[in-house]
């Protein structure tokens, strides 16, 4: 099997998995605790007010139907309108507000490990036992143990008074930006917008991507190293290639095969992890609102960004896929890997 | 190397050592780790005329691969050559070069071919990528008039379809097929010498026959020299004009191949020859060389042999012996043939000949060089 039919069949695959998600999704929140009905009306308990806003939120349908419903409206990406949290407010809408933000902020705390953690990690596989090899290493170990709240603290505690400890501020550097605020993110491609953005988003990010820049320092470290040593590398020297040569071609893309599994799946936890570094720094993401939403049982809402999420790791599980079937054409071969 | 010519000395011996393509001198090939230092290579001394073909045989730890990567300049940290060593290569010192001088020599005057044809091509590009590579490098081809040159150098070697399987990758071929992409891209170094480390043992036996024919052939038709290694004397039997007998980092016993086959003096080869089945007529059954090669983490003041030879005495353990020219058998009148074992010259009494080891061995490090006049 050639390695793109290969892809494509891991691409098909995810669409049953997409659909059980989803179901799974339905039956925690129709047959859990969760009383829908309840939340709106509040603490009034009028029964009348009660039933008829069963009636109207479609819950006396049979649960089959009800089923059926939420199916065809996720499919056919018809989210609804907020219950609780925002009521009477397109979900759309209210994921058009809040998901930037955490796209930004998980976007740079994937790209910031990746072009600071892994270029570390190859320069200290490529010169191992070095001065610079321990301190990268043991640097990535520290950076990499310390838990992520208390490090969000540490941040921002820090450069709330960057004015005392280092002389500068750093609300007023270059641009002028607030710390534990949402980031402005209007009108990116202007550079002056754009610079803006990344510096409010730069804290969280490190914060939120810290563990995987130390991960993949560490086993970008061992990569090189292991991948150094292989004999096809010694083939490549004895024919006379030269050393910058069979670092950047025989070295580097092999080393990358082991770390595919490692990025994407950081990737993954960042999903999860967002929520405390989102609350510390005042983002008000999607973990926010998933929070929140999930707290006042809004259930067109927690749907809704369930599902968007499940679309979200299968997409990251289509560019893991992806990555490995760009880099190793043995993928799919042989029915290793499936 | 004509400047060298006026030196005859004992290691090398009678061969006129003039135009030799290779002449590797007192190699000294050593490792250091945290509690000694390991000398894989201990002083050996041997050459390779143009067109020739010289078997390095011995067992695994005695020092054939570390050779081969001494003369490719692989040799990295925590090893290193010790400053006597000389490898000179078409009239050029090699010892000392720079990595990036040696990028020249590697490939287009030396080229290598590995054990493990599993591992020796990068899995991750085409066979035929990895051949253009070499030949951009050596050659200056590039786009498609180096496909075209590779997809002739496939063919060169054997394989069918070369036009297709040129943009297969590496795990699309058998292990007979990879060896034989592996020589079509040492080839496309166009080398004066190639270097061919145990090139057979990982394939079955009649891939293994294919594989030396295939080098025979190619051999004569590029002129090639080679550098055989293995630990196979039937091997050795097939394809070398001369051999030499490594052990525990030396070289033991140095001649023709006839010559070795049919008068092996070093009782080391003796018990080599012993353990293959065909060649020993009425045998039974094999006879196998009872312990290990020691590793030695010291220079040589006995014969490093001496623990497991039949017929060490006491002076084996005292004396480290030195090549010395040994009487041929065959009729080839200059068959240089030598042992290094204290039982010879056989023509003196053994003390005699225990003392003119003892005192070749003398001045330390500089070993058989320098020792002319006095051995013949
Ligand atoms: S020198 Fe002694 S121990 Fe060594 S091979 Fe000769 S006889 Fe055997």
């Amino acid at each position: 099997m050639s390695r793109w039919s290969y892809f494509a069949r891991r691409v098909l695959l995810m669409i049953p998995i997409v659909f059980f998600g989803t179901t799974i999704t339905f039956v925690i929140l129709r047959m859990g605790p969760i009383d829908p009905a309840a939340a709106v009306i509040g603490a009034s308990g009028d029964t009348e007010a009660y039933t008829s806003v069963r009636r109207s939120l479609g819950l006396d349908q049979p649960l089959w139907l009800q089923y059926v419903d939420y199916l065809r409206d996720l499919f056919t990406l018809q989210f609804g309108y907020s219950w609780v949290v925002n009521r009477g407010r397109p979900v759309w809408e209210l994921i058009g507000v809040y998901a930037p933000r955490t796209i930004w902020l998980g976007f740079w705390s994937v790209m910031l490990p990746l072009f600071v953690g892994l270029p570390l990690g190859f320069y200290a596989g490529l010169n191992p036992n070095t001065l610079s090899d321990y301190v990268a290493s043991f640097g990535g170990i520290v950076w990499r143990a310390m838990p992520n709240f208390w490090l969000a603290v540490i941040f921002v505690a820090v450069l709330t008074q960057s004015e005392q400890l280092f002389g500068f501020q750093w609300e007023s550097w270059l641009v002028e930006t607030n710390i534990v605020t949402p980031p402005e993110l209007q009108r990116l491609w202007v550079p002056e917008n754009f610079f803006g953005a990344f510096k409010a988003i730069l804290p969280a990010a490190l914060v939120l991507g810290s563990a995987s820049m130390g991960n993949e320092m560490r086993i970008g470290r061992t990569a090189v190293l292991e991948t150094k040593n292989e004999n096809y590398v010694e083939t490549a020297r004895a024919k006379g290639v030269p050393g910058r040569k069979i670092v950047y071609k025989h070295v580097f893309r092999n080393a990358l095969i082991p770390l595919v599994p490692i990025i994407t799946g950081e990737a993954f936890l960042l999903l999860g992890g967002s929520v405390l570094v989102e609350t510390v720094f005042s983002i008000n993401g999607l973990g926010y609102l998933f929070y929140a939403a999930t707290i006042n049982a809004d259930l067109p809402l927690v749907g809704s960004l369930m599902f968007f999420f499940i679309l979200l790791s299968v997409g990251i599980n289509i560019v893991q896929d992806l990555l490995y079937t760009l880099i190793d054409p043995r993928v799919g071969y042989g029915g290793e890997g499936a | 190397m004509v400047a060298d010519s006026s030196r005859s000395d004992a290691g090398t011996a009678a061969e006129p050592a003039d135009d030799r393509l290779l002449e590797v001198e007192n190699l000294q090939t050593v490792f250091h780790t945290e509690r000694e230092t390991i000398r894989a290579v201990d002083g050996i001394s041997f050459g390779i005329a143009e067109g020739e073909t010289l078997g390095l045989v011995g067992e695994s730890g005695s020092g054939k691969s570390v050779t081969a990567r001494s003369i490719m300049g692989l040799v990295d940290s925590p090893g290193e050559l010790l400053p006597d060593s000389s490898i000179r290569f078409d009239g050029r010192e090699l010892t000392g070069l720079s990595e990036t001088q040696y990028e020249s020599v590697r490939g287009g005057g030396v080229a290598m071919v590995f054990q493990d044809p599993l591992s020796t091509l990068n899995p991750v590009y085409t066979v035929g990528n990895q051949i253009e590579e070499a030949l951009s490098l050596h050659r200056g081809l590039s786009g498609l008039e180096a496909t075209e040159k590779a997809i002739e150098l496939l063919e060169d070697v054997g394989i069918p379809d070369a036009a297709r399987r040129v943009s297969e990758y590496p795990h699309e071929f058998s292990g007979g097929m990879r060896q034989r992409a592996v020589i079509a891209m040492a080839l496309a170094c166009d080398p004066d010498l190639l270097i061919c480390d145990e090139p057979t043992t990982a394939l079955d036996v009649t891939i293994q026959a294919q594989i030396l024919e295939l080098l025979a052939d190619l051999q004569e038709e590029h002129g090639l020299s080679i550098l055989f290694i293995t630990h196979d004397m039937g091997v050795i039997a097939e394809v070398c004009d001369r051999v030499a007998v490594m052990y525990a980092g030396e070289v033991v016993e140095q001649a023709p191949v006839v010559e070795l086959f049919e008068n092996p003096r070093h009782p080391y080869t003796r018990g080599l020859l012993r353990s293959i089945p065909s060649t020993q007529r009425g045998a039974d059954r094999l006879e196998t060389i009872e312990g290990e090669v020691p590793t030695p983490n010291a220079p040589a003041t006995d014969c490093r042999f001496a623990p497991r030879c039949p017929e060490a005495f006491d002076a084996c353990r005292e004396v480290h012996p030195e090549p010395v020219p040994v009487a041929t058998e065959t009729a080839d009148a200059d068959a240089d043939h030598t042992a290094a074992c204290l039982l010879y010259p056989e023509d003196e009494t053994r003390e005699q000949a225990v003392d003119r080891h003892a005192i070749e061995d003398a001045p330390p490090g500089a070993g058989a060089v320098d020792s002319g006049g006095e051995s013949r």
